[in-house]
């Protein structure tokens, strides 16, 4: 199809959509242009599903930018896990910005320029997912970290303006550091392109390309937010409003690891894979840090971004499993399953903190009682986070203990199994406060409905994942 | 004497890291692939005889049209912190600084389009013409001839992205060539200069902007 019709690739629309409605919003003014916005991720959505059906059939899809072809030019490739990504960019993205349209009145500064920046960033995550370029990549890298620094900032008091400024340094020292590790690939080898690189770097690849391997993925782990890379995270995911937490939790830390692992698996193949017990050291150490802070937690939205910062470690626990086919099929699981679960769990948090007007978990007392919709969710998307039957958590996690026991690495499977642990008691922790009974003074504020209603499909969708997981797991299959 | 410790700790890791990186930089050899040849070899389909102009506005349009976009975007993070401020009413400098300023800002604008025109050719183009052109506004703004903004309206919102949007839709056009930006070799020269020329009115919108929104922050 790619071929016979270019002007209706899906893999160029993905791109070109995004960008439309967010200049389109942009120009519309302050606070204007969700229903573009709306239209065009749902437009986005069938898009991508239609990827993912041809590539799942066996195809992949390629678009030649500019018809030069790499190395001259830049190519975009999309394969089993940028479909994937693709997939759960859009489908994370529909219903929050069905929840945000309601979750910001008119004249809410944090909304001002909440509808631009959004298009922006998927369009830079969309991009990210296709490209096979690395000098690109840096590009989209730079244009998502912008566009999440500018969401946290948004109309934020003194303390989330530094929350924002803390995340910038991060985030550009995390692009800078991927800059200089891909200048120096380019000094060695001449390409930047990710197909032209595959048969050059090799076992006895010089000194410059370990530097540069090193320096990427130590770049990519600070955005990713990997223990100890966290510290930004906390208070740029806690405090932004509910719809950006949720996006950038869901999304935006996915598409550094999205990128760290492309990298293992492609160009840097001969390179990266020395360091694989040390990502799952910091993996481990990140799922017991994050889970014991999310425990400890006085704020709602602290506690639910500690638990990113915990989920994330899961992630690379796989790194030392890949020999397996199953540990992609886990990563995947797990993305997909944390960025459901953690984009519903925000979402309801937002209901909770509009309806009581406050956030510590203390002040949920008879939340069950007045919003049972969103505590269900709570309750669905945490059951996801602990990794209960028949939840994609569990699956993800399944996966990764498969995957550990096969190739004799329990330890591995110990870990997980504590992290569930842990995962339970910050969940129940939550239910068990909102199962009280509300103090007689305490009143709630009128919440719209879709707000409830989004954050339940979320977090529905992330449980019921879990039934229809085999075919979401072979996507991946296809690597290339 | 614990800072110094810290200093000195930062500083030793920093020396070893620039060691290490001129080290495995010294002892590289010949690239593999050498990009030149082939930019040298396409450059009479490519629509212009410069071959940096040709990789940013051909080979690889497509990083600059996302790094436009990268622009904007960091203009809108900006636009969502400063919010609504009242602009401070400009203080007037010196009538001889003043003077100067009118002089030199009709020229800055004939060599932000000399810069634009001969980034055909030579080096020069829509990125440096229009910081050219956002300097000048700089300038005014700090002899008090132009008032920080407080807020984009309409117009100015067009004028911002005009550029962006005419790149994006040839971009979108040239799908029917067979792919993103897949100039007809024919027209490849007007194309660029077309998108060159809104880029150089947009771009020195974005800068300027990011001078004039923050400039109400020193009256507040």
């Amino acid at each position: 199809m790619s071929m016979s019709e270019p002007l209706f690739d899906p893999l160029a629309w993905l791109i070109l959509l995004p960008l439309a409605w967010a200049t389109l919003a942009f120009v519309l003014g302050p606070g204007r242009g969700a229903w573009p916005a709306i239209a065009g991720l749902a437009t986005q959505c069938w898009l991508a599903l239609d990827l993912a059906q041809k590539v799942g059939a066996g195809g992949t899809a390629a678009h030649v930018v500019g018809g030069w072809g790499a190395p001259l030019g830049i190519d975009l490739a999309v394969d089993g896990l940028s479909a994937a990504m693709l997939l759960l960019t859009q489908a994370v993205a529909l219903p929050l910005a069905i929840y945000a349209r309601s979750y910001f009145k008119p004249g809410d500064p944090a909304g001002t320029w909440f509808w631009p920046l959004t298009g922006f960033l998927i369009a830079g995550l969309n991009a990210l997912f296709v490209s096979a370029d690395l000098f690109n990549l840096y590009v989209t890298l730079e244009l998502v970290g912008l566009a999440a620094v500018g969401l946290v900032a948004a109309g934020g008091g003194a303390q989330q303006v530094a929350a924002a400024l803390r995340y910038l340094f991060a985030t550009l020292v995390g692009s800078g550091a991927y800059l200089l590790g891909v200048a120096l690939i380019y000094g060695a080898y001449g390409t930047v392109s990710i197909a032209t690189l595959l048969p050059l770097v090799t076992d006895d690849a010089p000194r410059l390309a370990w530097i540069a391997g090193g320096l990427m993925v130590a770049g990519l782990m600070l955005k990713t937010a990997l223990f100890p890379f966290h510290f930004w995270l906390p208070p740029a995911h806690g405090g932004a409003p509910a719809p950006v937490s949720a996006l950038l939790s869901a999304l935006v830390v996915k598409a550094s690891f999205y990128l760290i692992l492309r990298l293992w698996l492609g160009p840097l193949q001969a390179v990266l894979p020395a360091f694989a017990w040390l990502m799952a050291l910091l993996g481990a150490a990140a799922i017991f840090w994050g889970s014991w802070q999310a425990i400890r937690a006085v704020k709602l939205k602290r506690l639910i971004a500690y638990s990113t910062v915990a989920q994330l470690g899961y992630l690379f626990l796989i790194f030392p499993l890949l020999a397996a086919p199953g540990a992609i099929h886990a990563g995947v699981m797990q993305v997909f399953a944390h960025g459901l679960a953690k984009a519903g769990m925000f979402a309801a948090a937002g209901v909770l903190i509009k309806a009581t007007g406050q956030d510590t978990v203390a002040g949920l007392a008879g939340a069950v009682e007045r919003l049972p919709v969103t505590m269900f969710a709570f309750g669905l998307a945490g059951m996801t986070l602990m990794g209960l039957p028949p939840s994609s958590g569990f699956l993800a996690k399944w996966q990764i203990i498969e995957a550990a026991l096969a190739q004799g690495h329990w330890i591995i499977a110990a870990v997980v199994l504590a992290g569930g642990l842990l995962a339970a008691v910050y969940v129940l922790r939550v239910l068990r406060q909102a199962f009280l009974m509300a103090p007689a003074s305490a009143t709630l504020a009128p919440v719209p409905r879709t707000l409830e209603w989004s954050a339940f499909a979320l977090a529905a969708a992330s449980v019921l994942l879990g039934l229809r997981g085999v075919e979401l797991m072979q996507l991946p299959g296809a690597v290339t | 004497m614990k800072r110094r410790v810290l200093v000195a700790f930062v500083l030793t890791l920093a020396l070893a890291f620039v060691f290490l990186l001129a080290g495995a930089m010294l002892d590289l050899g010949p690239t593999t692939i050498d990009l030149r040849a082939p930019v040298a070899a396409h450059l009479a389909q490519s629509g212009v005889t410069h071959p940096v102009t040709a990789v940013l506005l051909n080979y690889r349009g497509y990083d600059t049209l996302l790094e436009i976009a990268v622009l904007l975007v960091a203009l809108l993070a900006l636009l969502a912190v400063v919010g609504d401020a009242p602009v401070p009413p400009s203080r007037a400098a010196h009538p001889v600084l003043q003077t100067l300023a009118r002089l030199a800002t009709p020229l800055m604008i004939v060599v932000a389009v000399y810069l634009l025109w001969a980034g055909a050719f030579r080096p020069g183009g829509a990125f440096q013409a229009g910081a050219v052109l956002a300097a000048a506004a700089v300038l005014l703004h700090l002899v008090g001839l132009q008032p920080g903004w407080s807020r984009p309206r309409l117009g100015l919102r067009i004028g911002l992205a005009a550029g962006f949007v005419l790149f994006l839709a040839v971009a979108t056009g040239l799908l029917t060539q067979g792919s993103l930006l897949q100039y007809p070799p024919a027209a490849a020269g007007v194309l660029i200069l077309l998108i060159e020329s809104g880029l150089t009115v947009s771009l020195a919108l974005i800068l300027a902007s990011l001078f004039l929104f923050l400039s109400r922050e020193e009256g507040a």
